[in-house]
């Protein structure tokens, strides 16, 4: 065997030589090169699982998000529809008194312009009576010459009402 | 060093071998330092640099050069674990891909112009530095060392290239599987624990019970002794392979560039041929020094997973 090794020339100086050239190889590749690099490729695939793991949590939140708005465009709409049927439920109802008022005003002027009426015609006739009265009293005196007392003048007036008011 | 650089034809008939032989040859001026252990210095530089380079300033989302080394260590890593397995690639990891990026580096180092061809002493290529004294021819190779080191006012110049593809020297391929052996007996041992490497190793296999597990115990003891002898071969057939596909490679490559010498071409024709021949072995080369970096690392990987997949009744 030494002497095959010793053909192939074998040598324990340049063996042990190259045996340390070997692991300086070894221990400069393992610390600049593997051990940094698989540090890297780990650190990189830590982060791109922490992403996945982060996308599907944004998916996931992101979904409720949606439910959750959702659920309150529901919300918002049944809102809406019942706002909106209360306010017409209130308008009916305004608009009911507000015509409801308005009839009973009008009742109310149409009764005061009665009223007013029923007076005005009162007092003319009242007005009338009286220049009736005086009328059928100056007509009185000067058909008969006579001066009329008070007595007889109370007399006619109210004969005379009595007839006007027929 | 009365040395100068110069263009030489080759006028040597014997290399059909790479220059420099079999075993690595001592530098002139480097006292122990061998040409192979010269260039794997290089080797290791280059690796220190480019990765300092690429490692230095690391970002989540990286630049060309971090994205290269990422990208060759993830699919290592991937490789190495559908072998080993999830729970030892870890630490096999950094072995192996050491293995192979060193292997690779090395390999491709043999195809650099002027890699076995450029050297100190008699010339057996176009592009020598040539020593003033020209001896006898034909004593390329085999132990050069001696003579290299020692001989440098001798008549007699034996030729020294200064570059030699590290895994075309024993030494290191050696070195490299005796490494990985050291390594994986202290992986198996984590693993497994000694009794456990035992058993795994001498105890019957396959959920045998009662005759016929002891009547088979003299059988997995055999096969126990075995599995332990080809343990103890295994640096040397992994070192010899490599040594022997490289080495050879080398010589192709060396061959291919003489051969017009050998047929007797002279002048430009036998340059044209030592530039156009060795081209298409180049690209085999190319193709040698990829394949039998895997084929180390990927051995490598598979005695690590043998030595410490569990058996199927432990589960």
């Amino acid at each position: 065997m030494a002497g095959l090794f010793d053909t192939f020339g074998f040598y324990w100086g340049p063996f042990i030589a190259q045996v340390i050239i070997i692991l300086i190889v070894y221990a400069i590749l393992s610390k600049f090169a593997f051990g940094p690099v698989m540090e890297m490729l780990e650190a990189r695939r830590k982060r791109i699982e922490e992403g996945e793991s982060n996308l599907k949590k944004i998916e996931s939140e992101l979904a409720k998000a949606e439910e959750n708005v959702q659920a309150m465009l529901d919300e918002a709409n049944k809102d809406a529809e019942r706002l909106i049927s209360e306010a017409r439920e209130s308008a009916d109802a305004v608009k009911s008194q507000k015509a409801q008022q308005a009839i009973s005003e009008a009742q109310g002027i149409i009764e005061k312009a009665k009223d007013q009426t029923k007076l005005d015609h009162e007092r003319v006739m009242n007005e009338l009576k009286r220049d009736f009265g005086r009328l059928v009293i100056d007509a009185t005196s000067k058909v008969s010459g006579k001066v009329l007392d008070d007595s007889d003048q109370k007399r006619i007036n109210e004969e005379t009402a009595g007839q006007v008011a027929l | 060093m009365d040395s100068i650089l110069s263009f030489q034809l080759i006028n040597s008939l014997n290399p059909i071998l790479a220059a420099g032989g079999i075993a690595a040859d001592k530098l002139p001026f480097g006292g122990w330092l061998t040409n192979s252990i010269f260039v794997a210095i290089a080797v290791l530089l280059l690796v220190l640099l480019f990765t300092r380079m690429a490692t230095k300033r690391m970002q989540l989302i990286p630049d060309k050069k971090q994205n290269f080394v990422e990208f060759v260590v993830e699919f290592l890593y991937d490789q190495v674990e559908q072998i080993v397995g999830k729970h030892v690639a870890p630490k096999a990891f950094p072995l192996l891909a050491t293995i192979f990026v060193f292997i690779l580096i090395s390999n491709y180092s043999g195809l650099i112009p002027g890699v076995g061809t450029v050297g100190f002493g008699e010339t057996s290529a176009p592009l020598t530095l040539e020593t003033v004294s020209h001896g006898d021819e034909g004593s390329h190779g085999g132990h050069g060392e001696a003579e290299a080191a020692g001989g440098a006012h001798s008549e007699h110049k034996p030729f020294t290239p200064l570059l030699r593809p590290p895994t075309a020297d024993l030494n290191l391929t050696m070195g490299l599987a005796l490494v990985f052996m050291v390594v994986w007996a202290w992986i198996t041992i984590r693993e497994m624990g000694v009794i456990g490497f035992l058993e795994h190793t001498f105890a019957p296999k396959g959920g045998l019970t009662g005759f016929m597990k002891w009547a088979l115990v003299p059988i997995f003891l055999f096969v126990g002794v075995i599995e332990i002898i080809s343990i103890i071969f295994r640096p040397i057939s992994l070192s010899f392979r490599l040594l022997g596909n490289i080495y050879a490679g080398e010589t192709l490559l060396h061959t291919m560039g003489t051969l017009g010498e050998k047929f007797g071409l002279t002048g430009i024709w036998a340059f044209l041929m030592s530039v156009a021949l060795p081209i298409p072995f180049y690209f085999m080369e190319i193709l040698v020094g990829l394949l039998q970096a895997v084929v180390f690392t990927l051995l490598c990987a598979v005695y690590i997973q043998l030595s410490t997949s569990h058996d199927e009744e432990a589960h």
